[in-house]
């Protein structure tokens, strides 16, 4: 009995645990948030808001053009992520279904784009952009963050691919529908579910990216989020009330995203969407 | 020498010909179509990957130094000279490689305890499982800023703690830090930073790999009467080292690339830059593209000598 006992006690410390260590960053961040300026700045330090006040959110909204930051996040993540998943769809069918002859090779080669240091590819990115006058615009950000999320997404669905049978396919060609029209009526649709998931990991590698996004798109019309959040500070000040304020807001839509879609995440993540 | 290549086919040829061509682009063959659904990939890898990294590789050769307006001359290996003299390159060199060997390590250690923990049979997964994917989803410049307020001498919970804990234990002689007023101190700041955010991501790698071990031979050695650490080393470990190999793989270059988290880090600014930082630094504010691409070419050999190495090993594994 106490064996059993100390091993219900034993889970429920490692819950705690697991919890705590992933929850407790953010739920620090939140609490801070409804702490008055003059609270933030008292010794001991409170854990719980005495008198919270949202005053901080509207401080936040006001020093930065939050709304204009969220935009251009959600913007590029969007359409990145579309693009991304339209042009590996594609080619995850070609790899994953037809006999090709360059197959492995082709593979070999998106692989290796997964592994490139993105701080490379950002001095040409930079000159290139500058070049094309295309610094501070969506396009700059959108087809970088679409081919980097390229590979992952490609070998995601290709796993993907692989699971459907072909059984189906084939019955399609019998019927009469060409290798286009049963992948289009039959694949696509029940691969619906692997595109979504890496359709999820693409959009959250994009909406966190920072490197890129601070180099290419400086201009405060042009900026997203991650890099948004960083204008709050002075050059010694940081105004800690407001900036957590602003990180509980731009933290609400990827929490969001990973609340409703965690199956999905986790099976991505583990399934060759691999980095992070 | 026939006029046309369907002249000897007949008068019908070229309309057969016609109709083919339609045909096979209604139903092509699966190498045409195969080819032709992998191009858009193939190209956009070709723009934003390939191009730009043959353009690095030559500029670095070069003398751009945007700001000066001087015309862009040739210098050979100067800039890679250059670099190799600049006290600031060895220490952006530095401290990238400092935080790689702690945090790699570090990420694989606490993920591996957080999969063991949220391995249990627990009521609710959904709840554990959320709690791994909090710090992956998080942007890592959210989590630089997050922690630089948990480190924050005065008012940081951090040091809350360790004034608590020195209250009740004397002995242990604990004092609260000025974190970011050392460089050696910022570090462990960065590194806790970054292994936090890091670890939830090796430990759900790992979880999948846990997941994947049948439970028949625990209970077989169970019957030969191994132990649980025997059982963790013998079967566990050996079991989940493709998946951790690989996600180290991807950790590893991800650490060597690191920038978001010392950069929001309040810190002793320059003292920590890394080579990410230093290769930004050159060259969208002091716009030297040629310096800074010979830099991006060291980050680039890093990168490819660290997954060579990862590479050997694996196929050493196979072997």
């Amino acid at each position: 009995m106490t064996g059993l006992l100390s091993s219900v006690r034993m889970r429920w410390l490692a819950a705690i645990i697991v919890v705590a260590n992933g929850a407790f960053p953010a739920l620090w961040i939140v609490l801070t948030s409804f702490k008055s300026e003059a609270e933030l700045t008292q010794k001991p330090i409170t854990y719980w808001p005495q008198n919270a006040t949202l005053a901080n959110y509207i401080a936040a909204f006001r020093d930065q053009p939050l709304p204009v930051y969220l935009l251009n996040s959600a913007v590029i993540a969007t359409i990145s992520t579309i693009v991304s998943l339209f042009v590996s769809a594609l080619a995850a069918y070609a790899l994953a279904r037809l006999r090709m002859k360059y197959r492995d090779f082709i593979l070999t080669g998106i692989i290796a784009v997964s592994m490139f240091p993105l701080v490379t590819l950002m001095v040409p990115l930079f000159e290139i952009m500058r070049g094309l006058n295309l610094l501070n615009s969506y396009w700059a950000l959108v087809l970088p963050y679409t081919v980097l999320n390229l590979p992952i997404c490609t070998l995601m669905l290709v796993s993907f691919f692989q699971d459907i049978p072909r059984d189906i396919e084939n019955a399609a060609m019998l019927d009469g529908c060409t290798r286009l029209g049963s992948l289009w009526r039959m694949v696509v649709p029940l691969a619906a579910p692997g595109v979504f998931t890496a359709g999820i990991i693409a959009f959250v590698n994009a909406w966190d990216e920072f490197l890129l996004s601070m180099s290419l798109n400086a201009a405060t019309q042009y900026r997203t989020l991650p890099v948004g959040i960083q204008m709050y500070q002075g050059e010694w000040a940081f105004p800690w009330h407001i900036i957590s304020a602003a990180l509980v807001i731009a933290m609400v839509p990827i929490i969001i995203v990973v609340l409703l879609f965690q199956d999905r995440v986790v099976s991505g993540i583990t399934s060759g969407g691999l980095k992070g | 020498m026939p006029k046309s290549r369907f002249a000897w086919q007949g008068p019908c040829a070229r309309i057969v010909h016609k109709r083919r061509l339609i045909d096979r682009f209604l139903d092509p063959s699966e190498t045409h179509l195969g080819w032709a659904l992998v191009l858009p990939a193939i190209v956009l890898i070709l723009i934003i990957v390939a191009y730009p990294v043959t353009n690095l590789i030559v500029n670095s050769f070069y003398d751009i130094r945007l700001s000066r307006g001087l015309p862009v001359r040739f210098i050979g290996l100067e800039n890679y000279v250059a670099a190799l003299n600049d006290p600031m390159f060895w220490r952006a060199l530095k401290n990238t490689l400092v935080i790689t060997l702690v945090t790699v390590p570090g990420a694989l250690m606490v993920g591996l305890g957080l999969a063991m923990l949220a391995n249990l049979p627990f009521k609710r997964r959904g709840l554990i499982r959320l709690a791994l994917l909090l710090p992956w989803a998080l942007p890592l410049a959210f989590v630089g800023l997050i922690f630089a307020w948990f480190f924050h001498s005065e008012y940081g919970i951090v040091n809350d703690f360790i004034r608590r804990i020195a209250l009740l234990l004397p002995s242990l002689n604990l004092k609260p830090q000025v974190w970011f007023n050392s460089p050696s101190q910022t570090m462990v700041a960065i590194c806790v930073a970054t292994i936090w955010k890091t670890s939830s991501f090796m430990a759900l790698i790992i979880l999948a790999g846990l997941q994947t071990v049948p439970a028949s031979l625990y209970e077989a050695a169970e019957v030969d009467g191994a132990s649980k650490w025997t059982q963790f080393m013998e079967i566990t470990l050996p079991l989940l080292v493709p998946s951790i190999l690989v996600a180290l793989i991807f950790r590893t270059l991800t650490a060597i690339q690191s920038f978001e988290i010392p950069f929001s880090m309040p810190g002793p600014g320059e003292e920590l830059q890394t080579l990410a930082m230093y290769i930004q630094l050159n060259t969208v504010d002091y716009l030297d593209l040629g310096y800074g691409s010979a830099l991006a070419v060291f980050m680039f050999a890093l990168s490819m000598a660290t997954t060579f190495v990862y590479l050997r090993y694996v196929r050493g594994e196979k072997a």
